[in-house]
């Protein structure tokens, strides 16, 4: 087991009425997994990701990551966990304007602490494995929406996590680019058993999921296995 | 990881060059202020550390007892010397009897130099730790000898060797050479003193020198002491308190207390009140260490206000770092390496500010300082500056950009709300405050600068001039001089007179009248003057006459200003009799109040008689329609005929009277120029602020525009807030203004009141160049195309 969320409920105070965000979220991941979260806009596929990748807190319930009781945990072991395990990549790429794609892709290496050498050798083994070598001068406004969420996922994949959080990672991208980034994550969780998590809007994208996760205002509608 | 944040630090700075000009400018302005003010109190703060043992010397001063006030002079009795050096011998190390500095004429065959120097003891130079550059450091132990200073010695000898050379001084006796010392750099109350002479010879000029040796009634020297190292300035001055009173008892009813002025209070603490110390210069010092400190944060706070005004844009990189894996902590780190890197770019234009405005500043300071390039300790100094600056103006930034949660700004959710431009508005309040309150400080020294100038003086300013009779040549032939003068025909007036109109150099007591109190002392100017001293100068003459050849008695009248007058309490004064000692005067005329001393004070009580031997100086008056360089060739022509051995040297009145203002008028002018600094630095930053407000307002004024604001509603609307914080500032501005400044016109018993316009003008300036710097941005703003601006949404 990789993580597991009981009974988790999320909700904001609007006025003196109370509205549900998550409502008993109960799910348990193991690890290789690669699950999709759907739902329509509202039902709280981000919410629930953003708690996963313990950007957010739950107001109630518990979140176990690696045999750790997240939410009891001090904010630095937090991190600690965090930045060693997980990984995200998001619908708008979010790469640091000002960094090169090298050098975005070694940013996680630098908060991990990791010695100048080691960087080095990892980044360029990311380069090297996404064949973006050539473009390791490059700064994200130089590189196509595709080129840019390729930086993004070798970004999230740079510190060696256990799991990627995707949010809509191809939201931004045409069919082709979209297609091709899937067809990375299905490579990355067969050949590295890495475990993916994503939110998608699309039936065919969350079909390269093994088991599909439905939401519906914040509770869970239904789970369908493929 | 220092590495990586200078790296990113430095691309942020190239990426938007227009926001880093104006923070890099702005703390620049800051820094370079801040660094200049520094150097000015560096060098107030060790002004006279020249002389290695500043901290044991001290000067002997006396507070008398006088019209039943206590006044602090620094004049002496002479016997005091060696009473000091006999009675309380185990506590001084050395005491040395000084004259004042005096004017003397140098001369070494047709050369002819003015000089001034002092008549001192021998052990000065050694107790002042004159640098003897040629010669001993006992040199004037010989009553014939002289030292001169490094650049008389250049001036009168050249390349020559002046050892042992001959000098007639005055164009009387002739003195030898025996020392030349390094003239005393600018920060040491002593820098005017060129010329050291052996005090023997002083008390052989004149026959009331010698005299004086006994007299402890006259007070007309100085002594200056070194105590021993172990001594303590407050025990030793218990013990000498007292010294001269035992003997001054059996002659006058006076009171007088001796006490010890440390050199190290004599540049900063040196105001006395009642006998008590009071302060001094040192108010400067801490005003400047107050506006130096201001305009520094002034510059923080623009960087702060510019950086979180920004932080949108650097929103979603902190978004991004917190979700790869970045601590607060680390966030805070890269900001305050990117703060520091700003200041640390900001420091080197400011040195170079420094260095390229630091002859214009020591001008308006009347200082010689320089920035101590080679000095490490100074380059430490400015490093820590450095950082330390960086780091108080990253704080704020820093904090605040890396407190933003990363779900919102990358969800795009996240916008500043009016909340989050709170304490930037409360900066900018600060800011205008502080500016405002300095126009208002500057206008109103110049204001009380200017009252004191249009102050009416008393008599006719303009075309006189001065020459001081420092040769015997001049005495004694008073009506050729004045014969000759006068048939130059550029000449209308001539007198001489044993003060100028610029200063009453002496002050008696002793008058008794009928009806006087008996237990007062009162102390009255006593000026010696020649018939035609009212006519030259153009004093009015309130009642009676002036003093006339008709009337042979007159040398043993009195003229009386109206405070004179005052003090007597006598009705109908005129043909009364004022004794002075055992003489008996007669008041013959009154004579309207002339400001002789500062301007900021009440006259002194003075009386003038008819006495040529006192007089030490001739006044002229140049005729009104001729013209000055002609006038004063000719009347050079007629000195150098009578007074061969002396250069011809003059004073213009106007200018001695000019000098009065000197010191007010440099505070002015410094406070001036730091005051214009603030503002620009104060309008960098709103400059900046305008920009960032009218950017991030665009979709909202796009909007405003397709439904139908005009430009001038746009301004409005964008200048609205700029407005009202200006508003807000000039209201906190004036209550602090108006007390600080009551306060600073309290030290002028002549004070110009602090009018309302005052207040007005300055509010209205800071208005009015709120809104030219606001007002381009927000024009720019809104002549922007709306389709372009709503089509970025």
């Amino acid at each position: 087991m990789l993580l597991q969320l009981n009974k988790i409920f999320k909700w904001v105070n609007v006025g003196g009425s109370r509205t549900f965000l998550l409502r008993d979220i109960n799910l348990t991941v193991q690890q290789g997994e690669f699950i999709s979260i759907m739902g329509p806009s509202g039902s709280g596929k981000s919410t629930l990701l953003h708690i996963i990748g313990m950007l957010d807190d739950a107001d109630e319930g518990e979140y176990v990551f690696a045999d750790q009781n997240v939410f009891k945990l001090k904010e630095k072991q937090r991190s600690q966990l965090y930045k060693q395990h997980i990984g995200f990549v998001f619908q708008a790429y979010h790469l640091i304007d000002e960094l090169t794609v090298y050098e975005n892709i070694e940013t996680p290496l630098i908060y991990q602490d990791m010695k100048g050498s080691e960087r080095k050798a990892v980044v360029a083994d990311i380069l090297d494995r996404f064949g973006i070598v050539g473009k390791k001068d490059l700064f994200p406004s130089q590189l196509s929406g595709g080129q840019q969420q390729l930086v993004g996922i070798a970004r999230a994949l740079a510190s060696n996590p256990k799991v990627i959080l995707a949010d809509e990672p191809t939201g931004n991208l045409n069919s082709k680019q979209g297609e091709e980034i899937m067809e990375l994550f299905k490579k990355l969780n067969k050949e590295d058993g890495v475990t993916i998590i994503q939110v998608t809007h699309s039936e065919k994208n969350a079909s390269y999921g093994s088991r599909t996760i439905h939401l519906l205002d914040g509770r869970v509608d239904q789970i369908v296995n493929s | 990881m220092i590495k990586n944040y200078t790296k990113l630090a430095w691309r942020n700075l190239l990426k938007d060059k227009a926001y880093s000009a104006i923070n890099i400018l702005g703390l620049s302005i800051g820094m370079a202020v801040a660094l200049l003010i520094a150097l000015w109190i560096w060098d107030e703060v060790t002004f006279n550390e020249y002389h290695k043992n500043h901290k044991q010397i001290a000067q002997v001063l006396g507070n008398q007892t006088v019209n039943g006030e206590i006044e602090t002079y620094t004049s002496v009795a002479m016997p005091l010397g060696n009473e000091l050096r006999t009675l309380f011998g185990a506590d001084f190390k050395h005491v040395s009897m000084a004259s004042w500095n005096f004017r003397h004429t140098l001369a070494i065959g047709d050369k002819k130099i003015n000089q001034e120097g002092m008549w001192v003891e021998p052990v000065f130079p050694a107790m002042f730790t004159l640098k003897i550059l040629n010669g001993k450091l006992l040199g004037l132990d010989d009553p014939t000898s002289i030292m001169l200073s490094e650049s008389v010695a250049k001036a009168l000898f050249g390349k020559e060797d002046p050892l042992n050379k001959l000098i007639k001084m005055d164009n009387k006796d002739s003195y030898k050479v025996t020392g030349v010392y390094e003239d005393l750099p600018k920060n040491t109350t002593l820098s005017g003193v060129k010329i050291l002479l052996p005090w023997e010879k002083y008390l052989a000029t004149e026959p009331w020198l010698n005299k004086a040796k006994t007299e402890w009634g006259n007070h007309s020297f100085q002594t200056f002491v070194q105590i021993n190292d172990k001594a303590i300035f407050d025990k030793v001055t218990n013990k000498i308190k007292n010294a001269s009173m035992i003997h001054l008892k059996e002659a006058v009813n006076g009171k007088e207390e001796l006490l010890l002025q440390p050199m190290d209070n004599w540049r900063l603490h040196n105001e006395f009140k009642n006998g008590k110390l009071q302060g001094g210069r040192i108010q400067f010092v801490w005003l400047f260490s107050i506006i130096g400190f201001f305009v520094l944060l002034l510059a923080c706070i623009n960087f702060m206000n510019l950086s979180t005004a920004r932080s949108e844009k650097r929103a979603k990189e902190v978004g991004i770092r917190k979700t790869v894996g970045s601590l607060r902590r680390q966030l805070v780190g890269q900001f305050l390496s990117e703060s520091v890197l700003v200041a640390l770019i900001a420091i080197l234009f400011s040195i170079t500010m420094v260095q390229l405005l630091l002859p214009f500043f020591n001008e308006m300071a009347d200082k010689n300082t320089s920035v101590p390039w080679s000095n490490g300790l100074f380059w430490l100094i400015i490093l820590c500056f450095t950082i330390a600056t960086g780091l108080i103006a990253g704080s704020y930034p820093a904090f605040y950009l890396s407190s933003f949660k990363p779900i919102q700004v990358l969800k795009g959710t996240y916008r500043i709300g009016r909340f989050a431009s709170l304490p930037r508005k409360v900066l900018v309040v600060i800011q205008f405050t502080v500016s405002i309150t300095l126009i208002i400080g500057t206008i109103i020294v110049f204001q009380q600068i200017e009252f004191a100038k249009n102050r009416p003086v008393g008599y006719t300013r303009s075309g006189l001039i001065t020459v001081d009779m420092t040769t015997p040549d001049l005495y004694r032939h008073y009506d050729v001089i004045r014969g000759d003068l006068l048939a130059t025909g550029m000449v209308e007036n001539m007198a001489e007179s044993s003060s100028p109109t610029t200063m009453v150099n002496s002050t008696n007591i002793g008058f008794s009248w009928d009806g006087k109190d008996i237990n007062s002392l009162p102390s009255l100017g006593t000026i010696g003057v020649t018939h035609e001293y009212g006519k030259t100068i153009g004093w009015k003459i309130k009642e009676g006459r002036d003093f006339s050849k008709d009337f042979a008695t007159d040398s043993n009248a009195f003229i009386l200003n109206e405070a004179a007058v005052k003090l007597t309490r006598l009705k109908n004064i005129i043909g009364k009799n004022i004794k002075w000692g055992d003489k008996q005067f007669t008041v013959v005329g009154i004579v309207n109040d002339m400001v002789m001393q500062s301007p900021y004070s009440p006259v002194q009580p003075t009386v003038f008689l008819m006495n040529p031997e006192w007089a030490n100086l001739i006044t002229i008056r140049m005729k009104a329609n001729s013209s000055i360089p002609d006038a004063l060739s000719k009347i050079s022509k007629v000195f150098k005929k009578y007074n061969p051995g002396a250069p011809f040297v003059y004073q213009f009145t106007d200018e001695e009277y000019g000098k009065k203002f000197s010191d007010e008028e440099r505070i002015g002018n410094l406070a001036l120029f730091f005051a214009v600094l603030a503002i620009l630095i104060s309008c960098l930053g709103l400059f900046g602020l305008a920009s960032f407000v009218a950017e991030q307002r665009t979709k909202e004024i796009g909007v405003r525009k397709v439904l139908g604001a005009t430009i001038l509603n746009i301004w409005g609307m964008v200048s609205k807030e700029f407005v009202l914080l200006v508003v807000i500032s000039f209201l906190i501005a004036i209550p602090i203004a108006w007390f600080n400044l009551h306060q600073w016109l309290q030290g002028y018993e002549y004070r110009t009141e602090i009018s309302f316009w005052v207040f007005v003008l300055a509010g209205m300036g800071a208005m009015l160049i709120t809104l030219l710097t606001v007002s381009f941005q927000a024009i720019k703003a809104a002549l922007a195309n709306p389709v372009k601006s709503l089509r970025t949404e």
